[in-house]
């Protein structure tokens, strides 16, 4: 065992810390507290943060530097996830951009859909959502019924998209279409596909947070170039396969960085709040104990990494243990807090370091996107404890 | 970085794992808990003593192997797996501490070879209301009763907790047995009046209590390791409504989170032996979690596998049970979780 970072690794561990204290500029939230910023105010603090993060290097950070990567391992990605957690870093703007096109578009795309694409995404010029789930198709993702059928030069779009991450923020949409009713798996295409293009309609749709991070797509004979399909007709499935493997991604000690920052301020709530009976610092400590051992995993996770290991059905494991923690640990925050807790941002009297209303609500969608706790569940039966398939 | 074990700690692994099959058979277990009275047979002891178990984390210099806490881990989890009755923890917790103070060469020669057994009383809480008077050391005697101290009436020495150090205190001893549904360890109530020589000060048990809380954590992985295999090998051969039950999804879930427990337990264990052996300044909190989290998860394997077994789970038939008792035990000992996490709030600075 050997759980040290290696030299290299902390050399740039050390060389981000050091740009972050220069370019960070704390406490960001606080810009956001006056009830004259809505969300489109965010959403441009998160552009600037991504420009800012693109011009010093920093994303695409595993993909290769001929496509604006920085070309760095995986154990890097990770650290750097975990550093701009520890950080209190914003989010960029780009997320499904950068986070899932880019590798699939890297793995799959053409040279020219690369060259087209990958720089505006990077820039934070082109903003893209993703188009899988639809109404009758959620966790059984192979039942989508979009269709794409090529007429001419390009593919008529037809269908429904549903809970499509930031649908009403973004330029474009890569869109999983049927291409063969009768094939399940090989019948599905993979296309980018303009927001503004004639047929196209983005509904936002009210989260219950009360933000439209989210929306609807409708497509109705909507036109999509042929030179806009990724991979060959028939290899949407494999490639979906590849952007929800980048999508589980090794989060587990950015989460723990994250939580952890998060009771910190939780535990100095308590103290100023006199909740320091018994019961109380039970609830807090297991908290702690169980946000350590979330981090014991993202370090093993890292060590895999570093090993040079894929995660596979590891990041099941990790998906489903910071996900279910995260309820956990925002209700027993409200139960700690009282009825402050509650408080919306800009209510006199919220807490400022933490959103905790906004965070209990949040914390209910973890378990849901991208693979359902029972999802992963399933996947873990499957393809770690091997147990047979047929009951359902 | 590298999780996995070193080419030394796996040949370990492999070697006590081999070991323990061998030597601990769990029917030989299941005798040796149901009627041997000292909850231990001293042949099976001195096999152990020969492996080199009870020095593992002594001190070359003082007789030991000079090891960690990652290979104390890799030992324990295997007992665990084995459900290997006896005082093994408490065995190489002991040497620990003697080989930590001074003096007592002789005596931990002894312990180390297997022809004296020494465990630590520590535990001054009344199990049924009120506290004792404090253990007192003056001009050469202890005087004081002690509660569950593990193998009391087999010990031949006790490593006696007093409020500012640790003495030596030769048996035999008063001891009353404390029998609880537990029947891989054995307790007793210790009334203390006589001679005892000074090992050194209290603080010597801060490493005792990571080691334990380690040791304590793997212990417990490698019974959740063992009760999760059985389930899932039981619940495939078990047909209902003509099919394995492992087919039904209700089942599969409770098995893929009885894996999630399993395995973030080993991550945390194995985290917090690595930082007791690099002295991390994390190893507090990361030993404090691994010990609380690993009591809960295995609580939850082990009731699962009950569970899953159904009837024959509820019988003393099937070895489920005594995996499910030890689990309560470990939770309660070697810091319970109340100490635990208290401990963890400390070092986290809340």
């Amino acid at each position: 065992m050997d759980l040290h970072l290696s030299p290299a690794h902390l050399a740039f561990r050390d060389e981000l810390r050091a740009w972050l204290r220069a370019n960070l500029r704390r406490p960001w939230r606080d810009e956001l507290r006056d009830p004259a910023h809505g969300e489109d105010s965010l959403m441009e603090l998160r552009r600037a943060w991504q420009r800012k993060l693109h011009e010093a290097g920093y994303l695409g950070m595993d993909w290769p530097r001929e496509w604006g990567g920085r070309g760095a391992t995986a154990v890097e990605k990770a650290i750097f996830e975990a550093e701009m957690a520890h950080a209190d870093a914003p989010q960029i703007l780009n997320t499904l951009g950068i986070g899932l096109l880019g590798p699939a578009l890297i793995h799959h795309g053409s040279e020219e859909q690369r060259r087209r694409f990958v720089p505006p995404m990077l820039a934070g010029d082109e903003i893209w959502c993703q188009g899988f789930s639809e109404p009758g198709a959620g966790s059984d993702l192979a039942s989508i019924k979009t269709s794409a059928v090529l007429d001419g030069d390009s593919f008529v779009l037809n269908g429904q998209k549903v809970w499509t991450t930031f649908g009403p923020w973004a330029d474009w949409i890569f869109v999983l279409a049927r291409t063969d009713p009768k094939d399940r798996y090989g019948g599905i295409s993979f296309l980018l596909c303009k927001l503004d293009t004639p047929g196209v309609t983005v509904r936002p749709l009210r989260q219950m947070t009360g933000e439209s991070e989210f929306g609807e797509v409708f497509f109705e004979d909507a036109r999509v170039p042929r030179e806009q399909l990724v991979g060959h007709v028939g290899e949407g499935w494999r490639i979906a396969m590849t952007v929800l493997a980048y999508e589980r991604g090794a989060v587990g000690l950015a989460m723990a960085n994250r939580y952890g920052r998060d009771l910190a301020e939780l535990a100095a709530a308590c103290r100023e709040l006199g909740r320091t009976d018994t019961a109380s610092r039970e609830k807090l400590g297991r908290l702690l104990v169980e946000n350590e051992v979330l981090r014991a995993a993202g370090v093993r996770m890292l060590a895999t990494l570093a090993e040079g290991r894929a995660p596979g059905a590891e990041s099941s494991l990790e998906k489903i243990t910071w996900s279910e923690f995260d309820k956990r640990f925002r209700e027993t925050a409200l139960d700690l807090l009282g009825p402050g807790g509650q408080l919306l941002r800009h209510a006199p009297g919220a807490r400022s370091e933490v959103d905790w209303a906004r965070e209990y609500l949040w914390s209910r969608a973890g378990t849901i996107y991208s693979g359902s706790s029972e999802i992963q569940r399933n996947i873990i039966a499957k393809r770690v404890l091997g147990l047979p398939q047929d009951g359902r | 970085m590298r999780f996995a074990l070193s080419e030394d700690q796996a040949l370990l692994q492999r070697s006590t794992r081999e070991f323990f099959a061998t030597e601990f058979p769990m029917e030989q277990n299941r005798r040796v808990m149901e009627h041997e009275p000292a909850g231990f047979e001293r042949a099976g002891w001195g096999h152990i003593a020969e492996m080199g178990y009870l020095g593992l984390t002594v001190p070359s210099a003082r007789g030991g192997q000079g090891l960690g806490a990652v290979e104390l881990a890799v030992v324990l989890e295997e007992a665990g797996r084995h459900c290997v009755p006896g005082p093994l923890l408490d065995g190489m917790l002991a040497a620990t501490l003697l080989a930590s103070g001074t003096g007592h060469d002789a005596l931990l020669a002894d312990v180390l070879a297997g022809r004296r057994l020494v465990t630590i009383a520590r535990d001054e809480a009344l199990y049924a209301g009120g506290r004792a008077a404090p253990t007192a050391f003056e001009r050469g005697r202890v005087r004081g009763t002690k509660y569950f101290v593990p193998f009391a009436a087999s010990a031949d020495a006790l490593a006696v907790a007093t409020a500012d150090q640790i003495v030596v205190a030769t048996g035999p001893f008063a001891a009353t047995a404390l029998p609880t549904f537990d029947l891989s360890q054995r307790f007793a109530q210790v009334t203390l009046d006589g001679p005892a020589t000074a090992l050194g000060p209290a603080a010597l048990l801060g490493r005792v209590d990571l080691l334990a809380a380690v040791g304590a954590g793997a212990m417990l992985l490698g019974l959740m390791s063992r009760m999760l295999e059985a389930t899932i090998a039981y619940t495939q051969t078990r047909q209902a409504f003509g099919k394995p039950i492992a087919i039904f999804q209700a089942l599969q879930h409770r098995m893929a989170e009885m894996l999630a427990r399993t395995e973030s337990t080993r991550a945390a264990v194995y985290r917090a032996a690595w930082c007791v052996d690099h002295d991390d300044a994390e190893a507090p909190l990361a030993c404090a979690a691994a010990k609380a989290w690993a009591a809960d998860a295995a609580r939850l394997v082990c009731g699962e596998a009950i569970q899953m077994h159904g009837g024959i789970g509820f019988t003393w038939e099937l070895d489920v049970h005594f995996y499910f008792k030890r689990a309560k035990t470990l939770e309660q000992h070697y810091g319970s979780t109340a100490t635990q996490l208290e401990r963890a709030l400390a070092a986290a600075g809340y």
